[in-house]
C-alpha cells in the first residue's frame, strides 16, 4: 500500500512519536510512504532548534533521521509554518527574521501538496488532536 | 479519476487558526478541482453562526472565507443537525445541508478519503 | 466502504469520543491510542458505551494500554504498530479524530 501520512501536532505530543512509529512500521511492513506533510502545529515536529533533554525521546530528531535515511519526500506546509515561526533560510532571509529553524531535509511547500499526495496514495491516515 | 476527501471541521472559529486552516484544506482542494465535501460537526458549526463581528477580538471575517466555498469548487456543504440544536443555531451564515447521524455515516462512507480537524 | 476511527485524547476531557459513537455505522473499526485507551477501563461509562455497539470492531494500541496499566474487556483487541499498519490496510479509509 502507498500512504500519505499528515501530522497536525508538536514533537511534545504523543501523536507525533505515535506517527513516526507508525510510519516506521509501515516500511518495515512493505509499503510505501508517498509523502509526508506537516500541517497546523505539526510544523513545530521539523523544527531543527528543539532541544530536547538527555534522557527524553528527542522526537524531532528522530523524525529527521528517519525522513533522511529512507530519502522520504517530506513537506512542511509554508503557511502553517510562517505563522508559527518555522522558517528555512529562504523565508529567514525574506521576512528578515533573526533565526531560520527548518533544517534539511525538509521542504517548505503549500497544501497542494498534502492533496497531490492523497490522491496517489492508497490510503491518508493523520495524527494530531492530542 | 480523483479520489473524494471529506473535511470534517470541528473547531470553533475564534479558538486559534484550526477552523481557518480546515477550511484552507477545503479551498486548496476546490482550487485543484478536487471532489471535496466539507462537514461542520460539533463546535465547528460556530463558524456558521450569523452576525459574527470577529474584528471585535482582531481576528479576519471567516465568513467571507466560508462563502467563497461554491467559487472554488466546494459546494457539497454539510452541517451535524444535532451540533446546531445543541448550540442554539437555528440559522446559518451559509447554505448547509443539515443532517441527522444515519445522514452523517451516510455521507462520511461515500467519500474516499476523510480529514477530520 | 468501512471506516477505521482513531481517537487518542480522553474520554473525560472532550466529547470527541462521543461524536465519534454516534457516526460509527456497521462494520467500521474504532481503534483507541493515547488517553482514549481510558474508554476502554471496565466499570466506566465509556468502556459501557463500547461494549454496548453492535457491527464495529474495537482495538487499542497496546503500548498505551500497557503504559496506563489498563485491563480492558477481552473484545478489545490489542495491536501493535505492524498491526495499526494492518489495520489501515484492511479498512477502506481511517479517520482520525484531530
Amino acid at each position: 500500500m502507498k500512504f500519505a501520512i499528515a501530522l497536525f501536532s508538536p514533537p511534545s505530543a504523543p501523536s507525533s512519536r505515535r506517527a513516526l512509529r507508525f510510519a516506521e512500521a509501515a516500511l518495515q511492513g512493505g509499503h510505501q510512504i508517498v509523502r509526508l506533510f506537516f500541517y497546523a502545529d505539526g510544523v513545530h515536529s521539523a523544527s531543527g532548534t528543539i532541544v530536547s533533554p538527555q534522557d527524553e525521546t528527542d522526537v524531532a530528531r528522530q523524525w529527521r533521521e528517519f525522513v533522511a535515511g529512507h530519502g522520504l519526500d517530506a513537506v512542511v506546509c509554508i503557511a502553517a509554518a510562517l505563522r508559527r515561526g518555522v522558517l528555512d533560510e529562504q523565508e529567514a532571509r525574506r521576512y528578515e527574521r533573526e533565526a531560520a529553524n527548518l533544517p534539511a531535509p525538509w521542504v517548505l511547500s503549500g497544501l497542494g501538496q498534502l492533496h497531490e499526495a492523497a490522491q496517489e496514495a492508497d490510503r491518508l491516515i493523520c495524527f494530531g488532536g492530542d | 479519476m480523483s479520489q473524494s476527501l471529506l473535511v470534517i471541521s470541528r473547531q470553533a472559529p475564534w479558538n486559534g487558526p484550526g477552523a481557518r486552516e480546515a477550511l484552507d484544506i477545503a479551498l486548496a482542494g476546490g482550487a485543484f478541482d478536487l471532489p471535496i465535501g466539507l462537514l461542520f460537526l460539533d463546535d465547528g458549526v460556530l463558524q456558521l453562526a450569523v452576525g459574527q463581528a470577529p474584528q471585535a477580538v482582531q481576528q479576519k471575517d471567516l465568513t467571507a472565507n466560508l462563502q467563497a466555498l461554491p467559487m472554488f469548487g466546494v459546494e457539497a456543504l454539510y452541517a451535524c443537525a444535532q451540533s446546531l440544536a445543541q448550540r442554539g443555531l437555528s440559522d446559518t451564515a451559509l447554505a448547509v445541508e443539515r443532517l441527522d447521524s444515519d445522514g452523517l455515516r451516510a455521507l462520511i462512507d461515500r467519500y474516499d478519503q476523510v480529514i477530520t480537524l | 466502504m468501512k471506516t477505521l476511527h482513531v481517537l487518542s485524547s480522553s474520554p473525560f476531557s472532550d466529547d470527541r469520543l462521543s461524536s465519534c459513537l454516534r457516526l460509527l455505522g456497521n462494520g467500521d473499526g474504532l481503534l483507541l491510542c493515547g488517553d482514549a485507551t481510558y474508554a476502554a477501563q471496565p466499570g466506566t461509562s465509556h468502556a459501557e458505551a463500547l461494549a454496548a455497539l453492535q457491527g464495529v470492531a474495537l482495538y487499542a494500541l497496546d503500548e498505551d494500554i500497557q503504559a496506563r496499566g489498563l485491563k480492558p474487556a477481552a473484545d478489545i483487541q490489542q495491536v501493535d504498530y505492524p498491526g495499526f499498519v494492518a489495520l489501515a490496510c484492511q479498512f477502506s479509509k481511517v479517520n482520525t479524530w484531530l
